[in-house]
């Protein structure tokens, strides 16, 4: 019982990690625990920590929590780990296949970075046209959105925090349009710096926050509103930082 | 309808497919995660027209998408948040926060009241969208175990 109940705390913490809704997690957990014959299941769950506590027939309560750090979009991840939860409910796995099939799914392809790259780029590319930017901007953007790529990238290993990371990928994309502007490759930087902010923005973690506020998670919303303020934050920040110290020294 | 309409249209369909690829988003549901930004902007450009409000426009679009979001989760047995996230992408408001960030440094407090409400304004009205979706989703779906 306790090796399965650890499996469903390790499949809840991946869930939560590749950026499932609190309450997603949350049912899954229960449903889980419930399928492996707990009594009593009590789930308590926020974006950053999870406390589960079971109680078996024997009369014997397990409890055991998980502190989340990390948050980075992963889908396919999540679609795999959603399926796996279903399967436990409805078959009786041993802890030692869902460990397998637990494995399987952590370790679930990615794409290829340069893939990754290339969509950044795209990325602000067709946001600049989306926004009302001609063709050449639309160029400039798509190579601004390629270095913040890289950027976030290089952030990602060197900077912890994430906010600082994206207030400095700003600060370089902003830059970045400014200086194309002043070599005369595009006459006005708008729509080069909007076509990136899209990349940056908390756009996603703004609309998460309010769901789960509204889904009656009210802490794990405001952590995530929170979060996606701050971020906002950042990303304005980066911007004013490159307009005032480029209107003293650069034009 | 316009040029530069079906552009913005193209548009956001190479983003939204961008951002699912960030997402690692993979296969069939690739293909209908674009497929939903598309839809979410062709939405937009209609009702924007119909109604002439944009707040109460990205309320309808986001509802819709959502529905979109519901129906294609249950056809490709993955979780709603995977058509949902990046069928919005397109309705981020980044050029109003953008304009929002510039009044704020040319210190003009006026302007920059009114575009950070409108921001504002547009964010909630998504959010709530998807908040109204999935509140029926759910009555429905506790209706439908009992």
């Amino acid at each position: 019982m306790l090796k399965l109940f650890e499996c469903a705390m390790d499949i809840g913490e991946q869930m939560l990690i590749s950026g499932a809704e609190v309450y997603r997690v949350e049912e899954s957990i229960n449903r889980m625990c419930y399928a492996f014959g707990a009594k009593r299941v009590d789930v308590f769950i926020i974006t950053s920590s999870m406390v589960v506590t079971i109680y078996t027939n024997e009369g014997e309560t397990f409890t055991q929590s998980r502190r989340v750090t990390t948050t980075k979009f992963n889908i396919e991840k999540l679609h795999k780990l959603n399926d796996l939860s279903r399967e436990i409910c409805e078959k009786n796995l041993s802890a030692e296949e869902i460990r397998k099939k637990l494995e399987k799914a952590v370790n679930s392809k990615t794409f290829p970075l340069w893939l990754e790259f290339l969509s950044s780029a795209a990325i602000g590319g067709a946001f600049t046209l989306f926004f009302g930017g001609n063709f050449t901007e639309a160029v400039v953007s798509f190579f601004v959105g390629a270095v913040v790529w890289l950027c976030l990238y290089f952030a990602d290993r060197f900077i912890p925090n994430k906010i600082f990371s994206k207030f400095y990928a700003s600060a370089i994309a902003t830059l970045l349009a400014f200086l194309s502007v002043k070599f005369g490759l595009i006459q006005v930087e708008d729509k080069v710096i909007i076509g990136n902010i899209m990349t940056l923005i908390p756009g996603i973690g703004l609309t998460n926050a309010i769901r789960d506020l509204f889904s009656g998670d009210s802490i794990a919303g405001l952590l995530r509103f929170t979060d996606a303020a701050l971020t906002a934050l950042a990303i304005a920040a980066g911007y004013y930082l490159i307009a005032v110290v480029g209107g003293v020294f650069l034009w | 309808m316009v040029k530069e309409e079906i552009l913005q249209i193209i548009a956001s369909f190479i983003g939204s497919m961008g951002f699912a690829i960030l997402f690692n988003i993979r296969g069939n549901r690739l293909f209908a995660a674009s497929i939903g930004g598309l839809l979410s902007w062709l939405f937009f450009i209609l009702i924007n027209k119909a109604i002439g409000s944009e707040v109460v426009a990205y309320f309808l679009v986001s509802c819709i998408i959502s529905v979109y979001a519901e129906i294609m989760a249950r056809i490709m047995k993955s979780p709603t948040t995977t058509f949902v996230i990046t069928s919005l992408i397109p309705m981020i408001p980044g050029g109003s926060l953008y304009y929002t960030m510039v009044s704020a440094f040319q210190n003009n407090g006026n302007d920059f009241f009114q575009k950070a409400t409108h921001t504002l304004e547009l964010a909630a009205a998504l959010a709530l969208g998807v908040v109204v979706v999935t509140a029926f989703m759910r009555m429905f779906h506790k209706s439908a175990n009992q």
